[in-house]
């Protein structure tokens, strides 16, 4: 048999990735110990920032353009970015880049951890270039923020709107010296009956600051209560499973799903009357009706299923431009109620697998999340991929 | 011609292998067309039994005998292949009859079980790694292929025409008396069943011929499988003793007969005792003594006979009836004596509803109460078996004329089982192999006669020869002939018009045949009770799965440990769809804790509640078909539960209360105010007034109009109702908070309370705990 060598290779044992790795406990090997007593160094400075917090979907997604200023005398390559250490294990998809330069690849960043009990967690971000003494280099971070919704109040009516609360800081904890920073958060409507710290309102943004010379660790905290009609999806799993097939030709591939609506419990029961009242106008309600997933042009055989059989309620459209499966889920997905269900395709394999120039091997290239995309946004707590190699792959 | 290029594959040794092949080979195509017509549609539907396999392959056969159902993998769960790899799962605890729990190992017939783990075992031992589910999906298809060449077998040997075995076994695959209780998916116990009774009854028939202890073992084996697998068993236990009976009473006694019965009786009965359902059954209960008192007589007629031979006297033939006769009546009274006196239990209750069909209605309505119990409609013959019915007497007319051991069986077979098909709707089942064993003598020898292209010729010779169905002779030979054999009149057909007209009809009915089997498949069988199914005016199909849909969302989202109130019926759907307790289900082994919940069911709330609350009850469960019109819901079935609990408790229910005065059963403003308080009926209509305009409401399944006001729940609160409304979930409130009743807090809420608590005062007020 020949062999068949995998670029991807990584991908083929079960591994789990921290889309929001909740247990620190476990730490990657990745992972730097520090002394306890650690601070970062007092190397940069931030010279201008300039921050914005997204609301509209249902997890919170900040972007901070910030231009750093190395004021040690020394080369320096080693950025600091603090978390508070309950809120570090909600931080997901953290991504440095190159602001001027947003087509190369991303900083390196990782976790490190010294001492457990801290209550500052720091992200490591290691610069390609060391930042010569006095220069300016201007990076862009983003991240998700997970679970730090919560809809208040905590139980409304079936018809009734959803307001949630996001309560944050107005100045962004970094781990140094901030000359001049601004804070602006986007909602989805301008309807926000609940805010603090006196911003500048203009439609759907707020806008805090501009803030001078804000030293390291200085916090100032802030909520807001806004409306989000819309359901807070959260998969508390999602198992993917991709299957390669060289005899058929075949990527079959499989996502197991565990959701749960994070939005407002309904106060009362469910009321079957008035949810079919309302259907007719298509108003916006906390329940989640229909997952729609856009699979990748091509793909074949979609099913649908949940623990007890078939699920009937799916369509599939498919032609030359998309591939669009939408899902209905057997019932409403009101706050607090869970569904799991089991879906999967089918695609030619020649679209994601190339043999190697040199060699035996094969580059297999599939995308690590096709999840349903929607307009509210959709957070995984875990995500655990397996890719099938062929039997006897090496 | 093609005749002779054809003759040597058909003549002689090498046509008797390409005649072996040809069979085989059609036989396969058989199989897999009776494979193919069950795959319209797949939902596994009796979700217990798949849970009871799931159960045995992952704990092993010996916890499985040991298993009461209190608490689900109990014992460490084995991951079975391609389940999701969900982490840290706590072992779940399902009970069934809550609070009392199920021995479920003993009170089930495994046979089904253990088949569908063997076949797991045997394909992961060759590498093969499928699914349970899978396994059980496809059972029922795969074994009506095996049905199938049972059916060859069974007429192979009842003729010599070859072509009747092969119309019997396609008859058998396709028909749908057969089809709609082994479409893929329907994983219960028939799926299998009907496959041992007529392999078993072949066994029977190749034994009997033969003398042979071998085949007697094997009809034992056979026989011991299928006590394993289904409670229809009793059938086989009664007719071979019956068949067995009637050879002797036809002066028909052989070694071979005695052979064959005592070897099967021995073995099989020790076979049959290893269930531990039916364990002493054999020897104690009424239903198996027929057989008992056979084998005795069997051992007197065989010593009788060795005297015979040693004595030889002319008028021994008649000493021997007679004395045939008294041991009949003596055994007969010792054994209604036995019966009296109690040492053997009296003959069951679903036994007796086969003689009196008013029996069941009076003293077990839980027994009447399953649709599958009533008394067939007669169109239900002709839709099951469609041109079978009316050829069926003419198979068992044609046994008649040759009326060898075999077809003794056959005629006794049919005269049994079609009218056990009229007593009970079930028993369709087992008249269908029957009907199909018939059905194709008489098509086979129509054809055989009919479809033989070249002019019978009269010949010296053949009038000789064994009165085959398909020897041809001349009228003037039979005359002349005086043999017993060939006395029969033998018309030889000349004119090829009639041959053609003939042979053109029974293709054209078999055709309809086909196609009557194929619609009633893809119409009436292959959409599971779970789901409903029906066409949009646009011809796109559109699925009601309502039931699912509720089942599914009481998994999700209520307690693990919730218990779920609903009538029996659901009992093992919500066990296995929702995984949740249920209070009773349709292993109705307690006929007073089915009452309990009808009397919850059929009482006022006032009396419900304390019930609801002794029995752990948080969602109760209705069926609601008012809305869709549809017709198999809880309202249609109140009655049953009416009676059932007026069974247990006559003095609190009573069923007349239920009708009005002129005797009718009424949803409307005439409702009887004890219908209208009933729980039942509350927990039906419950707000379902809202979805019309004011005074409008519309009953569709009864065609009534709903009273303007619909009925108020001060015990219970909506939880959830389906799509179509056909299941409502309700929660039971938990006590009130400052201690009040919760008909007054209710009234509280709503600010009435002067009125009506003035009045609820000087009625019958029930403290709750």
């Amino acid at each position: 048999m020949r062999s068949l060598t995998l670029f991807a290779a990584y991908l083929s044992s079960i591994f789990t990735t921290a889309v929001a790795d909740s247990n620190l406990s476990t730490p990657l090997s990745s992972h730097q110990i520090l002394p306890d007593n650690f601070k970062p160094p007092e190397v940069f400075k931030n010279a201008n920032l300039l921050r914005n917090i997204n609301l509209e979907k249902g997890y919170v997604r900040e972007t901070v353009n910030v231009v750093i200023e190395n004021i040690d005398a020394n080369e320096q390559d080693t950025y600091y970015i603090p978390f508070k250490a309950e809120a570090i294990g909600n931080v997901g998809g953290l991504e440095v880049k190159d602001k001027k330069d947003p087509e190369k690849p991303a900083f390196r960043s990782e976790v490190v951890e010294y001492d457990p009990y801290s209550p500052t967690q720091f992200y490591r971000v290691t610069l390609p270039v060391p930042l010569a003494p006095s220069a300016q280099q201007t990076l862009a971070i983003s991240y998700h923020v997970l679970s730090a919704l919560a809809p208040l109040p905590a139980a409304i009516n079936q018809q009734d709107k959803q307001y949630l609360h996001y309560t944050f800081s107005t100045y962004w904890p970094s781990a140094y010296l901030t000359e001049k920073q601004k804070t602006k958060v986007k909602f989805s409507t301008a309807d926000v009956p609940g805010f603090t710290a006196e911003p500048l309102r203009e439609g759907k943004t707020f806008t805090y600051g501009p803030f001078e010379k804000t030293p390291a660790g200085v916090e100032q905290e802030a909520s807001v209560r806004y409306e989000s009609t819309r359901p807070v999806i959260h998969a508390t799993l999602l198992e993917r499973d991709i299957e390669i097939s060289q005899w058929g030709g075949n990527l079959a591939t499989e996502e197991r799903y565990w959701l749960t609506n994070k939005g407002a419990h309904l106060s009362g029961h469910f009321s079957r009357v008035e949810w079919a009242r309302t259907q007719h106008y298509n108003p916006p309600t906390s329940a989640l009706r229909m997952l729609t997933l856009p699979l990748q042009v091509g793909s074949l055989n979609p099913y649908f299923t949940d623990d007890i059989g078939n699920v009937s309620t799916s369509r599939f459209r498919s032609n030359i431009r998309e591939a669009n499966l939408e899902l209905k889920p057997r019932y409403p997905l009101f706050g607090g109620w869970n569904y799991s269900f089991k879906v999967g395709w089918d695609a030619s394999l020649g679209g994601f697998l190339r043999k190697l120039k040199n060699g035996d091997g094969y580059v297999l290239r599939v995308p690590f999340l096709e999840g349903p995309k929607m307009s509210e946004g959709i957070s995984y707590e875990k995500v655990d991929l397996r890719v099938i190699l062929p039997e006897g792959a090496t | 011609m093609a005749v002779e290029v054809l003759e040597p594959f058909l003549k002689g040794d090498t046509g008797r292998n390409t005649r072996g092949l040809l069979r085989l080979i059609i036989l396969c195509t058989i199989a897999a067309a009776a494979v193919a017509s069950r795959l319209f549609s797949v939902i596994l539907d009796p979700w217990f039994n798949f849970r009871a396999t799931k159960y045995l392959v992952q704990n092993g056969f010996y916890s499985f005998w040991d298993w009461f159902d209190d608490r689900e993998a109990s014992h460490p769960v084995a991951q079975l292949v391609y389940e999701p790899r969900k982490p840290a799962e706590e072992p779940k605890r399902t009970r069934t009859w809550h609070p009392l729990g199920r021995v479920t190992g003993g009170t089930l017939y495994p046979g089904l079980m253990v088949t569908s783990g063997i076949i797991y075992h045997v394909l992961r031992f060759l590498s093969m790694p499928v699914d349970i589910r899978n396994i059980c999906v496809l059972l029922a298809p795969g074994f009506s292929g095996l049905t199938a060449f049972a059916s060859y077998l069974i007429t192979s040997e009842m003729t010599t025409s070859p072509s009747a075995g092969l119309l019997a076994a396609i008859f058998m695959g396709i028909t749908p008396g057969y089809i709609s209780r082994s479409v893929a998916g329907s994983y219960d116990n028939e799926a299998i069943a009907i496959f041992l009774l007529v392999f078993t009854f072949f066994l029977w028939i190749k034994s009997v011929k033969n003398g042979s202890a071998m085949w007697g073992a094997l009809t034992a084996l056979f026989y011991g499988y299928m006590v394993s697998a289904w409670g229809g068993y009793v059938f086989i236990t009664n007719l071979l003793p019956l068949h067995t009976f009637v050879l002797i009473c036809m002066g028909r006694y052989s070694p071979r007969l005695y052979v064959s019965y005592s070897t099967w009786f021995a073995l099989g009965t020790l076979a049959s005792m290893q269930v531990p359902f039916v364990g002493f059954l054999p020897i104690r209960s009424s239903d198996h003594m027929s057989a008992l008192g056979v084998f005795g007589l069997l051992q007197l007629v065989a010593f009788v006979e060795f005297i015979r031979q040693q004595v030889p006297n002319k008028q021994f033939q008649t000493l021997l009836r007679g004395l045939i006769f008294v041991v009949f009546v003596v055994s007969m009274g010792v054994l209604v004596l036995l019966t009296v006196s109690g040492v053997i239990a009296p003959w069951s209750g679903r036994f007796y509803s086969l003689w009196d069909t008013g029996y069941a209605k009076i003293h077990i309505p839980i027994i009447a109460s399953v649709s599958e119990h009533q008394p067939t409609a007669w169109p239900a013959f002709f839709f099951d078996l469609n041109l079978m019915i009316w050829l069926f007497p003419a198979g068992v007319y044609m046994c008649f004329q040759q009326l060898k051991d075999e077809h003794v069986f056959v005629v006794i077979y049919a005269v049994l089982a079609s009218y056990f098909a009229g007593v009970m709707v079930r028993l369709m089942l087992t008249l269908t192999p029957v009907v199909c064993i018939a059905a194709a003598l008489a098509i086979s020898s129509i054809l055989d006669t009919y479809l033989v292209a070249e002019n019978p010729i009269p010949k010296e010779t053949q009038a000789n020869g064994q009165a085959t169905s398909d020897s041809i002779k001349s009228a003037a030979d039979v005359i002349k002939d005086s043999l017993r054999s060939t006395r029969n009149p033998v018309l030889g057909i000349y004119s090829y018009v009639s041959k053609a007209s003939v042979v053109g009809a029974v293709t054209t009915y078999l055709l309809l045949f086909v196609l009557h089997c194929t619609w009633v498949t893809s119409n009436a069988y292959s959409s599971p009770s779970v789901v409903l199914a029906s066409k949009l005016p646009d011809g796109s199909q559109h699925i009601i799965d309502d039931y699912r849909e509720a089942y599914y969302w009481l998994r999700q989202n209520t307690p693990d440990k919730a218990k779920i109130m609903s009538w029996w019926d659901y009992g093992y759907q919500i066990g296995g769809m929702a995984d949740r307790p249920t209070l009773v289900d349709n292993n109705t082994w307690n006929n007073t804790h089915i009452a309990t919940v009808g009397k919850a069911m059929s009482s006022r709330e006032e009396v419900s509640y304390p019930i609801l609350r002794q029995h752990d009850v948080d969602y109760v469960l209705v069926v609601f078909g008012g809305l869709l019109g549809y017709s198999g819901d809880d309202i249609n079935k109140f009655l049953w539960m009416v009676r059932i609990s007026e069974g247990i408790w006559p003095d609190e229910i009573n069923e007349r209360n239920y009708f009005t005065a002129r005797g009718e059963y009424r949803v409307d403003d005439e409702a009887t105010p004890t219908m209208r308080n009933s729980l039942m009926y509350k927990m039906s209509y419950y707000n379902y007034n809202a979805l019309f305009p004011a005074g409008q409401a519309q009953d569709r399944v009864r065609g009534s109009k709903l009273p303007a006001e619909g009925p108020q729940l001060s015990t219970l609160e909506e939880a959830f109702t389906s799509e179509n409304w056909i299941i409502r979930i309700y929660k039971v409130k938990d006590l009130d908070n400052v201690g009040r009743d919760h008909g007054s807090a209710v009234a509280f809420d709503k600010g009435n309370k002067k009125k009506k608590t003035a009045k609820r005062r000087g009625a019958r007020v029930l403290r709750v705990e």
